[in-house]
Parts: structure tokens; C-alpha cells; sequence
């Protein structure tokens, strides 16, 4: 034990005191923070300026929103039925950039889908909303009320606008919690294959430069191996610790300084809502903000119970996908001969990371079913279900799936370390599949 | 100190090591000498728990070998291997603590060697910045800062410049006054007549002698004599008997000339000293032994002829 530890000291040594490492401890969560904020800025873009088609069968809006439009939104009035697909094909409505359906219901239920064909600007969504909301209040107060428009307005609620793609009206596919565990997913697979590439390296360099040798009349090759593998994994723990430590720091200097606005319904732009209004509006949104990556980065993830998944599920993958790497290393003679072995462990991670974005469009599919509980992929399978939300009384399953990772873990470090020993004081040779197999067998 | 019994050791169909016996005494400087490919290195492998043999086994100060017996035993093996980016001392301190030392024990133990090698100013230099040489040296130190029983070298001269080949021979020498056993496997022939108290020959996997290294050498004596004198070639001749077989001669000065001769029947040295003296100004009469060189090659071409 005390070896192992020798070992494992010495990779993370040689790992975290290396003048890239250390660089990329600043660049790397700096270039993450660059990333986000152009995306912020991103999902705050859209059109500027929209046609919208007001479809109301009942006529309920007497073909006018509020007296003073503004002139970032359009309205065209239609007292007709228009199905969506006839309004997303119809050459007759492709002047139109969004349709608002106006049923019989809005003033009782107070919510009108709006189907668009580019999702609009968190500025045009904001008018469209108010402006309509207001018409919908005139209404209200006209069909239900002795009130005054004014006293109304004082004790109203907030109008619930969901929009919705028109190609995906259902709003099957845009689900913003399933994409928060993908990328958590995709993260794990990220820094395996990045971290699993340096067990692969560092194990053929020490095979080419023979120091392997002198370990080896110290210590057991398991020892050698999993003292490497550990010291690695510290060593990427590390960087993950430090990345997340700078971009949660970062985040909240955005929030503070750069994006205080984006964050604050008080000043979302082209809208001056009663100060009444905010506080309900707030209360009533779904996430923070109506930018939907600002809504998933600082409303939608629970970052504790994300995190605390991500390290438990990335040690777990990470010493079953390690193995792999570790065998390939001790096997092979030349460093090209890694390189062509390592090509379907580092399609399987590609494969993993796919799993993940076809879980989250066929959640009901058999494969869905057969990814959550395969070593490979489950680890992604399971990150989309943690941000989904996992009932407590189903989290059991969560284990089960870390469970069968971790068995396969060991198991894999079992073969692997027959293999390692076998192949680790082999050189100079071209690795044929049936060498593979003379080694496991001897 | 060191007893291997009956090993046995094959590779899928090719055998490595078959049958090898043999002991090794403590304090005693052991050759193992054999052709490239002869199962000294697998030997030794085994010997260092690096590879397991398939039958056989090996006893460690009366013990059967175990992991724990490494901390006892230093490696230097053929193949050079360091850490080629860790700096000298912290890599040695890093292998003298795989072997059990403490850190401080490794601290102190390494200073001690480096100061000892005088190469104390590559403390903090690192491996790739040093010549091959260079490394070589601290490569020995490694196998030798845990302060262990038994030191198993396989070619530990080779890249070596004279000077620090003398240098390595001295501290073989020394490690044995201190009790040390050491395994030496060497093609170097000039160091096991020079230090090794006993050798065996591997050949093809078995060993083919054992013995200590004066009676090898006894044993392949070929009834050989330098003789050196001054006076006169013709006179030496003449005085010869036909018991003496003259091999050759060459004149290394004015009158002075060295003689080879072989001994026939039942001759012995005072026969030789008897018929020259009166004769020739005798400086020099040595029975030459063979070298291990050629004790080496006469087993080898002996075994070779008796497969033909």
C-alpha cells in the first residue's frame, strides 16, 4: 500500500507540477468563462424586429393589441382557424415570423401559444408579451369586471405566454435539465478520453525509456498500474476542482458586473412593467431570466447535487474506461501501434457521448433502456436523469447503475492487469490481436 | 545467501531458463556469464520478482523469496530506465522509498552516494540533461542507495569510460568488504577474472559450468608456460627437452625474448626450471591459465561441437 501510494504521489507529482498543466489551470476555465459569455450575448440575440400573426377565430381582440404598438412588433389579425402546419407551410403566411393563437379560453385560462419560425429576441418576446397582456387586461376588465381598467391592473395576474418551436410544437425535444446532464455527461467523457490518453502515454513512455524495469523489481504491475491510473485520476480531480472553483467565480463576477442587466427583470429592455408586475413575474417564470442559457446556468442547475454525482460517476468510469487505456499501453511495442488500438476506446467515448443526445430524444426506446444500464455509456445516461429530476423513490437506480459501473470497473481491472503484466516488459514488437491474446492466456 | 533450485521458465514453446541450480554464498561475487540470449537476464528477472519462473524455487537467506525480500535486494538492470524529466536526487530518494527507506533514510542515504561518486552538483539536475555516461552512474547509485544484501548487475560497466570503469570495479570491491553479495552478469571477461569469486555458464538455457573462478580456469588449462630470459634463442631451444613443446617466441629487447611453451607427458614447471638454468638468464616462468574469455569460448565451441 505504502508503493501504491509512492506511485500514485509521483504521477500526480509529475502530472500538476508540469508548466502546461499549471497554465492551462488559468486558461483553461478562461476560455470556458470566454465560451458562456458569448453564448449569453448569443441567447440574447434574435430578430429585432417581427411579423406577427394574431390568429383570433372569435374576434375577441377586436383586430387591435394596445393603442400605441410599438414598432419592433407587427400585428396582423386573422378571425380564422390556421392549423400549424398550414401556417408553417402555407406560402400565404411565410411573411409572418410568428403566430399567436388566440382560443375562446385566454381570458379565463390567460395563456396563447405563440409559434415561431426563429426564436425571437429576448427583447421582442418581452414586448410581444406585454403588449398582448394589456389587450388581454382591457378585455378582462370589459367582459368580467365593475373594476377599472386601472384598479385592475393593480391586483391582475401575470400572463403565462409558452413559446413554442413550430416544429416542435409539443416542446418535445427542448428540454433544457435533459441538455444540463448531457453536458455534465459529456464532461466525464471529455476529460477520460483526455485523462485516459495520459495513462496511455505515460505507461508506453515507461516502457520506452525502461524505467518500467526498475519499478518492477520494487513493486507488482497491478501496483505500478493502479498507483499510475490513481495519480492521474487525483491529478484530473485536481484540474476539475480548480476549473470549477475559477468558472463559478467567474460566473458570479458576470452576474455582478458584466450581465447584471440580463439577470434583472427591472431592466429587461422595452419593457416597463409596474413594479407590482416584476415581483409577480419573477415569481411566475420558470427560470431566471428569458435568455435561455443565462436561465440554464444560473437558474437550472443544482450544482451541489450535480457535482457531487459527476466525481462519483467520473472515478467510476474513469478506472473502467482507464483499464483499457492502461492494457493498450502495456501492450503495445511502438507508440503508432497505441495510437491505431486506442481508435475504438476513443470511438466508444464518442459513442457514449451520442447515447446521451439520443436518450434525451427517445427516453422511451428500447435503447434508451439498454444504454442506461451498459458500463459505457450509463454514466451519461445517468447525469441526463439526475438533471431531469430522479424521484426519491426511484434514486435507488441511480446506485444500481453506479453499481454495475463499478463492478465492470473492477472486473476490466482485472483483465487489465493480467494483460499489463504480461505485456508491460515486451518491446519493440508490432501488437497482432493474437499476441493479445497469448498474453491474457499466459 | 541466495539458492535457486530446479528453475523452469518458457515462453509459449520457447524454453528460457531449463533446470537451473545454483547458489550464491554471501559475501561472495558471483559471475553469471553466457552468449546474448542465453536466459541470464530471465534468470535474473526472476531473481528480482519481476517475471514468475514456471517451477523451481528460490530461497533468500534460508527463506523462500517473497515480495517483502526486494527491500533487500538491488537492481541494476541492462536496459537503462530513468525518469528522464525528475531531477537526480528527488528521483533517487523516489526509488530508494519504493524500496523502504523513509524519506529522511533516503535523504541521507543518497548525499551519502552522491558525495561519495562526487557527483554531489547533479543533485538538482535533471536525467535528460545529463550524458549517458552521466546517468549510468546515477543508474548504479539507484541500485544501491537502500543499502541492500544482495546486488544483482547485469552489464554494469558497459557505457562506461574507463576511468569510471575502474571507478564501478573499485566499489564492487568494496561492497564486497562489507559483506555485500553481489550477481554480476557481464560480457565483460576482464572483470570476472578480475573480481568474481565464482561464475557459472548459461547456455541455451541450461547451465553448463559452476565453479569458482580460478577452477574454471584450472580446468581449461592447456599445459601452457611463459618463459622470458635473456640470452640466446639457440641456445634455449637447445637446452629444451622433448618434453617441452615450443609454441612460439617473440624477442622484446636485445637478447631478451619470450618463449611459449606446452608441457608433454607428465612435465611439470621445476623440469622446465631444471633444463634452463645454466642455459639462459631466466627473468620469468608463469603457467598461463586461460582467461575467462577463453574458458568462456572453449565451453561454448565444446558444447557446439558435441551437438555436431
Amino acid at each position: 500500500m505504502r508503493n501504491f501510494w509512492l506511485l500514485t504521489k509521483r504521477e500526480w507529482s509529475e502530472r500538476v507540477w508540469n508548466r502546461t498543466f499549471l497554465w492551462m489551470l488559468f486558461i483553461g476555465p478562461i476560455i470556458c468563462l470566454l465560451m458562456l459569455a458569448f453564448l449569453f450575448k448569443a441567447g440574447d440575440e434574435g430578430k429585432k424586429s417581427i411579423n406577427v400573426l394574431i390568429v383570433d377565430p372569435a374576434n375577441l381582440m377586436d383586430n387591435r393589441v394596445m393603442a400605441q404598438a410599438e414598432h419592433e412588433v407587427h400585428y396582423y389579425f386573422i378571425d380564422d382557424y390556421v392549423e400549424i402546419e398550414e401556417f408553417r407551410d402555407g406560402s400565404r403566411y411565410q411573411k409572418f415570423d410568428a403566430m399567436v393563437e388566440i382560443n375562446e379560453k385566454i381570458l379565463i385560462n390567460k395563456k396563447a401559444f405563440v409559434f415561431y419560425r426563429t426564436n425571437p429576441s429576448v427583447d421582442v418576446k418581452m414586448q410581444l408579451k406585454f403588449q398582448m397582456e394589456r389587450r388581454i387586461e382591457e378585455l378582462v376588465v370589459e367582459s368580467f369586471t365593475n373594476l377599472s381598467l386601472e384598479h385592475f391592473r393593480r391586483i391582475k395576474q401575470p400572463l403565462i405566454m409558452d413559446f413554442r418551436n413550430v416544429f416542435d410544437p409539443k416542446n418535445e425535444s427542448n428540454d433544457l435539465e435533459s441538455w444540463v446532464g448531457f453536458v455534465f455527461g459529456a464532461l466525464i467523457f471529455l476529460f477520460i478520453g483526455i485523462y485516459g490518453m495520459t495513462i496511455l502515454r505515460s505507461t508506453a513512455k515507461e516502457k520506452s525509456n525502461r524505467i518500467v524495469e526498475v519499478l518492477l523489481s520494487a513493486v507488482k504491475p497491478r501496483q505500478l498500474m493502479m498507483g499510475k491510473m490513481t495519480g492521474i485520476a487525483l491529478a484530473a480531480l485536481f484540474q476539475i476542482l480548480i476549473w470549477s472553483l475559477f468558472i463559478g467565480l467567474g460566473l458570479w463576477i458576470f452576474r455582478q458586473t458584466i450581465f447584471p442587466d440580463m439577470l434583472n427583470p427591472a431592466n429587461w429592455q422595452g419593457v416597463q412593467l409596474a413594479a407590482d408586475v416584476q415581483s409577480q413575474v419573477i415569481a411566475t417564470q420558470e427560470g431566471l431570466s428569458s435568455n435561455p442559457v443565462l436561465d440554464l446556468v444560473y437558474a437550472r442547475i443544482d450544482y451541489v447535487w450535480m457535482s457531487i454525482h459527476f466525481v462519483i460517476f467520473f472515478i467510476a468510469a474513469y478506472y473502467f474506461y482507464g483499464a483499457f487505456f492502461s492494457m493498450i499501453g502495456a501492450m503495445t511495442g511502438t507508440e503508432s501501434d497505441g495510437q491505431q488500438f486506442v481508435m475504438p476506446i476513443l470511438l466508444l467515448l464518442v459513442f457514449a457521448i451520442l447515447s446521451g443526445y439520443m436518450y434525451i430524444q427517445y427516453p422511451d426506446s428500447t435503447f434508451a433502456g439498454w444504454i442506461s444500464y451498459l458500463p459505457f455509456t450509463a454514466p451519461m445516461v445517468v447525469m441526463i436523469q439526475l438533471a431531469q429530476g430522479v424521484p426519491i423513490e426511484s434514486y435507488y437506480l441511480i446506485w444500481i447503475h453506479l453499481f454495475i459501473i463499478l463492478l465492470s470497473a473492477m472486473l476490466m481491472l482485472q483483465i487489465a492487469g493480467r494483460l499489463y503484466k504480461n505485456g508491460i516488459l515486451q518491446f519493440g514488437h508490432r501488437l497482432r490481436l493474437t499476441q493479445i491474446w497469448r498474453m491474457f492466456k499466459s | 545467501m541466495l539458492e535457486i533450485n530446479n528453475l523452469q521458465k518458457s515462453f509459449q514453446r520457447k524454453i528460457a531458463l531449463d533446470d537451473i541450480s545454483l547458489s550464491v554464498g554471501k559475501g561472495e561475487i558471483y559471475g553469471l556469464l553466457g552468449p546474448n540470449g542465453a536466459g541470464k537476464t530471465t534468470l535474473i528477472r526472476i531473481i528480482n520478482q519481476i517475471i514468475e519462473a514456471d517451477s523451481g524455487t528460490i530461497r533468500f537467506n534460508g527463506q523462500l523469496m517473497t515480495q517483502a525480500h526486494l527491500a533487500q535486494i538491488g537492481y541494476l538492470p541492462e536496459e537503462r530506465g530513468l525518469y528522464k524529466n525528475m531531477q537526480v536526487e528527488e528521483q533517487l530518494i523516489f526509488l530508494a522509498q519504493l524500496r523502504g527507506l523513509t524519506k529522511k533514510e533516503a535523504q541521507r542515504n543518497v548525499r551519502h552516494w552522491l558525495t561519495k561518486f562526487g557527483i554531489e552538483d547533479w543533485r538538482s539536475k535533471r536525467i535528460e540533461s545529463l550524458s549517458k555516461g552521466m546517468a549510468q552512474k546515477v543508474q548504479f547509485i539507484a541500485a544501491l542507495v537502500h543499502d541492500p544484501q544482495l546486488l544483482v548487475l547485469d552489464e554494469p560497466l558497459s557505457g562506461f569510460d574507463p576511468v569510471n570503469v575502474e571507478l564501478i570495479l573499485t566499489e564492487m570491491k568494496e561492497l564486497k568488504a562489507n559483506g555485500k553479495t553481489i550477481i554480476l552478469s557481464t560480457h565483460n571477461m576482464r572483470s570476472v577474472d578480475e573480481i568474481c569469486d565464482r561464475a557459472s555458464l548459461i547456455h541455451e538455457a541450461k547451465k553448463l559450468a559452476e565453479d569458482t573462478v580460478w577452477n574454471l580456469r584450472e580446468q581449461h588449462n592447456q599445459g601452457e608456460y611463459l618463459v622470458r630470459f635473456k640470452g640466446n634463442m639457440i641456445g634455449f631451444v637447445n637446452a629444451l627437452w622433448t618434453d617441452f613443446e615450443l609454441l612460439g617466441h617473440e624477442e622484446i629487447g636485445e637478447n631478451r625474448f619470450l618463449a611459449k611453451l606446452k608441457m608433454r607427458g607428465a612435465s611439470q614447471m621445476n623440469d622446465l626450471i631444471h633444463a634452463l638454468v645454466g642455459k639462459v638468464e631466466l627473468e620469468l616462468i608463469e603457467k598461463k591459465l586461460p582467461s575467462m574469455q577463453e574458458v568462456f569460448i572453449d565451453i561454448i565451441r565444446g558444447k557446439e561441437e558435441a551437438h555436431a
